[in-house]
This record gives C-alpha cells, structure tokens and sequence, in this order.
C-alpha cells in the first residue's frame, strides 16, 4: 500500500467514524461529511470518496438482510426473516426483497459476509463437489 | 478418528433442511498466486478458504477489513468480484501407509498418475511442535550407508541434521543414498521376522526443483528398490509459491502420523533456501515488511517452527529431518544458512573443492558436526572409528603445512601418508550405501593396517574389494556384527581371519 493509499484510507475511516451514529448509518451525517469534502477538498479526493464508500457500504450491508428467492416472498416472511436477524445480529436489521430465478427453489439471505443458504441449487453444487 | 466423524457430519448435513451459515468475500485483487478479499470478517489465521473453480487459499494476513490469501492452485479463472467462502478448517493433508511408493502435491493429491491414494485419516499441514515432556534424548542410530557420515558424523533417530553446501556438490545423493539405505535396512529388518525391529519410512519433499530432477530420483529410488518405503511431496518450480510454501508442511504432517502411530521417518527438506525464497515472494506480495536480503522477519520462525517438529517421542516413534540448504560460493554465513545452522543439531558440510579434487561425497570433516555425537553410534562404529575424525583434522592441517617444505620428520611422514589413505576409504560411489556391519569391517582393516603396504592409489579399490568378500564369504560373520553391535575378542579373532584371507587374493 503506497503512502498516498494510507493516508486517504486514514481520512476514509474519520470520515466513517463520524457518519456512524448510535452504530446505524446516518444519512444526513454521510451528507454533512460530503459537503465537506466538497469544500474542503482533501488530498486524493477519489481515493478518500471511494474508500469511504467501501467502509460505508460494509457497514449498511451489515444492517440489511438481502433475501434471494426464486418464487414469491410475502411480506410477512421478509418481516420475521429481519426480526430473526435482528435478534441474531443485536442490532437492527432490515430485510430487502431480490428475485434470482437461479436458486431453483428455496432462499438465501446474506447480512454483511454472512450468508445463509437453503435454497436447492446450493444443494445440488455441494452434491456435484461431494467426493 | 476425525475421519469417522466428518462422515457422519457429512451425512447430517446432507440430511438437514436447515440453512447452512456460510462466511464469504469477494476478491478485491488478485496477482502472482495472492488474492485480497473483501469481507470475510469470520476468517481464522491460516484458515482454509474455497475460491471458485476448486481452488483453496489459506488466509495469512488478517487486516482491518481485507484478508491476503495464498490460492493453492489454478488461478487463472480467477478475477475481481469473485465470491470466496470460509471453511471453518485448517489446512490438511491425507496421511498413512497408503501414501507409500506415491508421488503427491503439496495438498496431497496423487502427482504420478497411479490412481487414488487409499487414506482414511488427515493431519493438519501447520501443527505445534511437540513440547519438552515428550520427547527423548536422541540415542538410537539411523545409519545413512555413507561411510565417512555415519563414522564420524553420525545421525540418530529424531535428529535434524543439515546438509549444506554449494549447488552440484552432492546434497541431494547423501539425502537419496540415506533412503535407499533405509528401505535395505527395512527389507533385512522385516525379513528376519524380529519383532523389536522398527523399520523407517521416508518421505522425500521436493521444493522449487525442476520436474526432471524430480523424476530423476523418483527413478534412483524405484531402482534402487527403496520407492516403496518412500512418499516423494512434490512442489517443483512450475508450482506457484504457494505450493512451495506449504509443501515442506505437508511432508512434516505425513511423517508425523508415523511418529505419533509408533513407527519411525525420515523427512528431507530439499531444499529449503528455495523455501525461503518461495516465502519471501509471497509476503513480498502481502506487503509484508521486509528485513535483511528482503527477507520478512519471520523467515526464522518459518523454519525453526518446521523442524522442531522433527522429534523422538517417549512411548511413541520418531521423525528425523534432514535440511538441505544451498550455499553461494561456499558462504555458510549468509542470512537462511546461519539460520538454519542455529537450528539444527548438526550440519554435513560438502566442498566444491573436494568434490573437483575426486574426494566424493565431499564431506568436510572440519565444518561438518553432530550435535548428538556418539550417542547416536553403535558400539562397533565407535570402537573402530572413535579417532577418525581427529586424525583427519591433524592431516588436513598437516597437509596445508607440508605443501611449503620437503623435509618432514618421519612421524609427520607418517601421519599424512594414513590421513591419505583415510581419505581414499572414505570415497563412495553415488547411490550405493554400504551397510554398518561392512563399514565397521572395512575400518577395523584400516586400524590394523591391512591398507599400509598398498600403493595409495589402490586402497579405494582395495575396500570394495575388501567389503566383496565380506558380502560373499562371511556372511554369518557380518550377521553376528550386526545384531551384536558390538566387537568382542571372537568377532576380532574372525575378522582377522577373514582379512588375512582377503589379503593373499588380494596381493596376489
């Protein structure tokens, strides 16, 4: 990692610092923190904006559950799939909809690096990787 | 056991409806046989995790919020973006007698293309040497079949002794003729139905060599006979680092399941600088800070934590690692050599210039050491070769000396006329061990002065010819040497008898 990388990651995780409130991204704080950047400009800008949006990124997909399915998610299984994670996780977790039509049939929920499968096409790959 | 316990852990996870928790990440960059990944907040040190296409990487370097990865095999259908997944495991090798007489990777998986390889059990690759309490002194021979080695420089069972020297000065042979030497001793052994024999297995770990070589001794080996007590862990210069780097672990944990089963091994690493420089490649790349000749700082750690694993275990078996390591223009004094050296018991140190000079192996007795000394002797090796190394000091120095004057004093004279005669008995032919009982036979001529008279040309023919007829006409006394060990007055009486008889074919 060059110096320049260094320290525009060092301003990133400030900035990230200060858009955190009460451990939930806060929108009009990630919104104070670029108008500043905006007028202040700081030094390497894109490396700073884009490694902010890395670390600001991790943190929202931490507080969102992404529910893949392949048929219908009713509205009140998307609700206790998010009270289930926000129990598991002990802060809170919001639950969004994605169809993928690949997973065949079943779920897959992923909240930050955790991912939970049930569906049959991640059955079938670990039956075809099963020695 | 842990075998049978995955199996039904399999079996219920494949009977389980419940969703399986995976912790995964996505590849951020990805060059020379090192991926940075997203994600992965889970991850263990050294922990094995799945990239597509049946790749395994192993996380070395945990960061704030990336982890680098070494990818053990095929990384070209890798790319940016790609989802990587923890296992949950550590790294880990099958191990087990059905891995004798194969060829395999540094992950273990069959190299020779003789099909799967029958194991039931695995070892981690990365284990914790073991500690003090269970270990036992190194006091049991482990003979190498070279005679200038295992008279003066001898070898015990659990020992790790380094072979050091400059490329093309024969390492690899001693290492080579050590296991052929074994896998002879083994056949006798097993043969003779004796129940206290412990036969030792081999395992040959090839790091950064070229293929061909590889293949060359695979074929010595096979020739030789010995292939079937050996496993040969291959990670040759076409592998990526990673490979290289596990490689000389993998071997360890193969032999380990010998040692903690009862049964003795012996493990060579060759080599090790090759080692170190496949390591310094790939922390360079993790961007690691570097020390001395770019060298991470935990280059010590990498080998003192390999070859504290070579041990005698009380109530169990042991692992005897032999080291090699090459030398640039002779200079023991560089950074991985010293290294090395401060780790070992002991070091067999091969000249380029006794090599050129015919003096082969070219061991040099003054640089060469074993820490474990004559503990790891037989009681006839001792009784016949006790001296040997002090008389060869004396000559080598003598020797220096006589080059600058001609006039020397008889007792002079007749020092440096039987250091040369010592010298010509040591000569041994590549790949071609000599058992301890003939080279107890062979010295104990030489201590009673059956080479004397001999033109000093003649005495290295003069020994095999010596050892032909031992081996031909008196085999129940080599026998009797062997399982006693020792030399009473009855065994010199024979001994005589039977080099007075060699003596008159001989001269005439």
């Amino acid at each position: 990692m060059s110096a320049q990388s260094k320290a525009a990651e060092k301003v990133a995780r400030l900035f990230f610092k200060l858009s955190v409130e009460g451990g939930v991204v806060s929108a009009e704080r990630v919104s104070g923190v670029l108008a500043y950047v905006e007028r202040h400009r700081p030094a390497n800008p894109l490396m700073v904006l884009r490694a902010y949006h890395r670390l600001i990124a991790a943190e929202v997909a931490r507080g969102r559950a992404v529910v893949e399915h392949s048929g219908a998610a009713p509205e009140a299984m998307l609700r206790s799939i998010a009270e289930a994670m926000t129990r598991r996780y002990s802060r809170p977790v919001t639950a969004v909809s994605k169809p993928n039509p690949a997973l065949i049939a079943g779920l897959r929920v992923r909240v930050g690096d955790d991912v939970y499968e049930s569906s049959i096409a991640a059955r079938l790959s670990s039956l075809s990787t099963a020695n | 056991m842990s075998s049978v316990l995955e199996q039904i852990e399999q079996q219920i996870a494949q009977l389980s409806t419940k969703a399986v928790r995976k912790n995964v990440g996505t590849i951020r960059t990805i060059a020379d046989g090192v991926a940075k990944v997203d994600g992965l907040s889970d991850v263990m040190y050294n922990e094995m995790v799945q990239f597509p296409g049946d790749a395994i990487g192993i996380a070395l370097n945990l960061e704030e919020d990336e982890v680098g990865c070494v990818i053990l095999g095929d990384i070209a259908n890798l790319k940016e973006g790609d989802e990587v997944t923890t296992t949950g495991k550590l790294l880990s090798v099958p191990v087990g007698k059905g891995l004798l007489g194969r060829a395999v990777d540094s992950l273990g998986r069959p190299v020779d293309g003789k099909g799967p390889i029958s194991s039931t059990e695995s070892y981690p690759v990365e284990k914790i040497a073991p500690g003090i309490v269970v270990r036992k002194p190194v006091s049991q021979a482990l003979f190498t079949g070279i005679m200038a080695i295992d008279s003066m420089i001898p070898i015990g069972r659990g020992q790790r002794e380094l072979i050091i020297g400059d490329r093309g000065t024969g390492k690899t042979t001693i290492a080579i003729d050590t296991i052929i030497n074994q896998a002879r001793i083994n056949k006798v052994g097993l043969a003779s139905g004796d129940p206290k024999f412990r036969p030792v297995y081999s395992i040959y770990v090839a790091i950064g060599q070229k293929n061909s070589n590889i293949v060359r001794t695979m074929s010595a080996l096979e020739a030789a006979g010995a292939l079937e007590f050996t496993i040969i862990v291959a990670a040759g210069a076409a592998d990526n680092p990673a490979n290289q780097y596990v490689a000389p672990y993998a071997g360890a944990a193969i032999g380990e399941w010998f040692m903690d089963n009862g049964m003795d091994a012996l493990i060579v690493y060759d080599d090790l600088s090759k080692h170190a420089v496949a390591y310094r490649q790939i922390s360079l790349i993790l961007k690691r800070p570097s020390g001395r000749e770019a060298y991470p700082g935990d280059v010590f750690y990498l080998h003192s934590r390999l070859l504290e694993r070579a041990a005698r275990l009380d109530g169990k078996g042991s692992l005897t690692a032999l080291p090699i390591i090459e030398t640039l223009a002779g200079d023991v004094s560089a950074y991985i050599p010293t290294n090395v050296i401060s780790i070992t018991d002991g070091q067999i140190f091969l000249e380029t210039d006794l090599f050129n000079q015919g003096v082969r192996p070219a061991v040099s007795v003054g640089l060469s050491v074993s820490r474990v000394g004559s503990a790891a002797q037989i009681k006839a090796t001792k009784q016949v070769a006790g001296k040997l190394k002090g008389e060869l000091a004396q000559f080598r120095e003598l020797a220096a000396f006589a080059q600058f004057g001609s006039d020397l004093d008889p007792k002079t004279k007749a020092q440096l006329d039987r250091g040369s005669r010592i010298v010509e008995l040591f000569k041994q032919p590549a790949l071609n061990p000599i058992p301890i009982e003939l080279q107890v036979a062979t010295l104990w001529a030489m201590q009673k002065g059956y080479y004397d008279e001999l033109d000093l040309k003649r005495v290295t023919a003069a020994a095999v010819s010596l050892r032909e007829h031992f081996s031909t006409r008196h085999d129940a006394l080599l026998s009797k040497i062997r399982t006693k060990a020792s030399l009473d007055a009855e065994l010199e009486a024979g001994l005589k008898v039977a080099c007075d008889e060699w003596k008159s074919t001989f001269a005439a």
